[in-house]
């Protein structure tokens, strides 16, 4: 019988795919993602206020993947976590709350009202490249990384994770985020980037930059992943340009305990994430794994 | 779930298959401006697509320098589509102003469609709300499948595509609040009129979601199906990025819809609830009418 388990720290996944945050976002899709086979679903990324997010276009196809810039749009934490996330649980795999933030203080009080409605984690969304002060600033910021984690940890029962996205420091982020105590470090977010549209010679977001994701991020995350695995000791999960289980294994042979799937549900659909569980099932039993756990990072020294 | 709409003589149509490229925009001309209204502006577009469209789908519109909006199709031929602008805020104002040969920029056509699989369609539109119906009353006249089109508006120059609708083979009812065309009174009164003298196996509608929610109770006590045509804040078009969906059953009104069966939204929030940009719950009551 091949396991499809895997553990985030305590956390324990029925298989290694989760939805990324940013994507369906609301309770009821959430809920409906994990009746599709799921094994974890993350929230959108919310904040203290509400936001209603950029003008459209905050999305648009390019070579490779998509370029989007929502601008973190979301009810404000306190109705999301009221109304939202008690459905989004209903789903009966691991919801994980994601939170983004300017100060400290934010976090922490977002990451207390998520634990006390039933978050089964927190994941500090230290990566948005698109929105000044709330993302990636922080996330290449060791100090600021450190900082963050240690009060958010130090006020919290549930695991803490903490999103990184690439920049030079994303390693040195890393280690600091576990020196203060982050139970696991996703690696990554989209990359700042943008999209011109030769005829209307303008940019096409109406933000100008956003964040890269999908099939042209994939090797660029998979490195990161092979990086953050010979780096840290807590694990590792990998976002970036999973498509199918081929880029799934990928992740969890270069050191990743469980993978985030994002983009490619406006390719394949909701249904990719039994999609690709199976995938995994088929490969294990081909090659003779008995779990998801035996070929985590085989494929690393 | 709701069992799927689909229309099997369609199938061939189905969509291209999907890349990211399918999500970018894709320039189209504008070749001709035809005012319907005072408020609606209808514009054949320069066809950008491969595939066949069907009615109900939509196409996401992006006007540089403003915002992009879905818009229903309203009609189509070889080498066109149309759509139907109404003036409502900044960018639909600013497409009214756009000359022929002006370019806009669309995605799609996404969403499923009505089904057209019947013999006999009671189509029922409410103001702007009929921009889908008309392109499906098209398709069901040329099919030569009974049907008898409903169409309210608050008053006479509001009616849409009329003079369209007169040259197809089908029953044309008018209903305007103050009486200056045809029935006065509400579309959903004529209605109920039109269902006494008549059977039918199909219903489609359009309109506000008070009055498609009353269509579709007066269906379900005729035991009627009823296929409505929801309006959601859409941002992506293509189903990744949520804030179309329809609680509590978690569908995208953008991929699995816009077009539902009737006796499944009444389940839902249907004629209660939606979301607004931010994903914050509004009553549908407190909704300011447009």
């Amino acid at each position: 019988m091949t396991g499809l388990t895997t553990n985030i720290g305590n956390i324990e996944l029925r298989n290694p795919t989760i939805l990324a945050s940013g994507v369906l976002c609301n309770g009821t899709i959430l809920k409906r993602a994990a009746a599709e086979g799921a094994g974890a679903v993350i929230t959108k990324s919310i904040t203290i206020e509400k936001r209603s997010g950029y003008s459209t276009p905050i999305i648009t196809g390019v070579e490779g993947g998509l370029v989007n810039a929502v601008g973190l749009a979301n009810p404000g934490y306190k109705e999301y976590l009221s109304q939202d996330l008690p459905i989004a649980k209903d789903g009966e795999v691991p919801v994980v709350v994601s939170v983004a933030g300017r100060e400290t203080e934010e976090f922490m009080e977002i990451c207390i009202e998520a634990e006390k409605v039933g978050a089964d984690a927190v994941e500090l969304n230290l990566s948005c490249p698109h929105v000044e002060k709330r993302g990636l600033e922080i996330g290449s910021d060791p100090v600021a990384v450190g900082r963050i984690v240690k009060e958010v940890k130090g006020a919290l029962k549930i695991p803490v994770h903490t999103k990184l996205g690439l920049s030079d420091n994303l390693q040195n982020s890393a280690i600091a985020a576990q020196d203060a105590g982050t139970d696991a470090v996703v690696a990554i977010n989209t990359i700042k980037a943008m999209a011109i549209d030769v005829q209307a010679r303008m940019p096409v977001l109406s933000n100008i930059y956003g964040g890269l994701s999908g099939t042209a991020i994939h090797p660029i995350a998979l490195r990161c992943v092979h990086e953050l695995y010979s780096n840290l000791s807590i694990p590792v999960v990998g976002c970036g340009g999973v498509k199918d289980w081929q880029t799934a294994v990928e992740f969890l042979l270069a050191g990743a305990s469980a993978v985030q799937i994002g983009s490619a549900v406006a390719i394949e659909g909701i249904k990719i994430f039994q999609e690709i569980a199976n995938g995994i099932k088929l490969y294990l039993n081909e090659y003779g794994f008995k779990n998801v756990e035996e070929i985590i990072g085989v494929a690393n020294g | 779930m709701q069992e799927k709409i689909f229309d099997p003589k369609l199938e061939s149509y189905e969509k291209e298959i999907l890349s990211y490229k399918s999500f970018k925009f894709k320039p189209s001309k504008i070749r001709k401006i035809v005012g319907e209204s005072p408020r609606v502006k209808s514009f054949y577009l320069e066809k950008q697509m491969k595939c066949l469209t069907r009615p109900g789908q939509f196409v996401m519109v992006w006007l540089p320098g403003h915002e992009e909006v879905p818009m229903s199709i309203t009609d189509e031929g070889e080498d066109f589509i149309r759509i139907s602008v109404s003036r409502e805020g900044t960018t639909t104002s600013e497409l009214h102003k756009l000359e022929i040969g002006s370019t806009l920029f669309l995605r799609g056509p996404f969403g499923n469609g009505f089904s057209l699989d019947g013999k006999s369609f009671l189509v029922v539109g409410g103001g702007y709300g009929v921009a889908p119906l008309i392109y499906a009353a098209k398709i069901l006249s040329k099919n030569n499948v009974r049907c008898s089109y409903i169409q309210g508006a608050k008053t006479k120059s509001d009616l849409l595509f009329l003079d369209e609708v007169k040259n197809m083979d089908v029953e044309l009812n008018l209903a305007t609040d103050d009486g200056s065309e045809g029935f006065k009174g509400r579309a959903t009164e004529l209605m109920e009129s039109v269902l006494d003298t008549r059977e039918f196996d199909f219903i489609l509608t359009c309109g506000s979601e008070q009055m498609m929610h009353r269509v579709v109770q007066l269906g379900v006590e005729r035991s009627i199906r009823a296929q409505a045509s929801l309006e959601r804040y859409m941002k992506c078009g293509f189903g990744i990025c949520g804030s179309c969906v329809l609680d509590p059953v978690g569908l995208r009104v953008c991929t699995e819809g816009p077009i539902f069966e009737g006796n499944f939204l009444l389940n839902t929030e249907f004629g209660k609830q939606k979301r607004d940009l931010s994903g914050s719950r509004v009553t549908i009551d407190d909704e300011k009418r447009k």
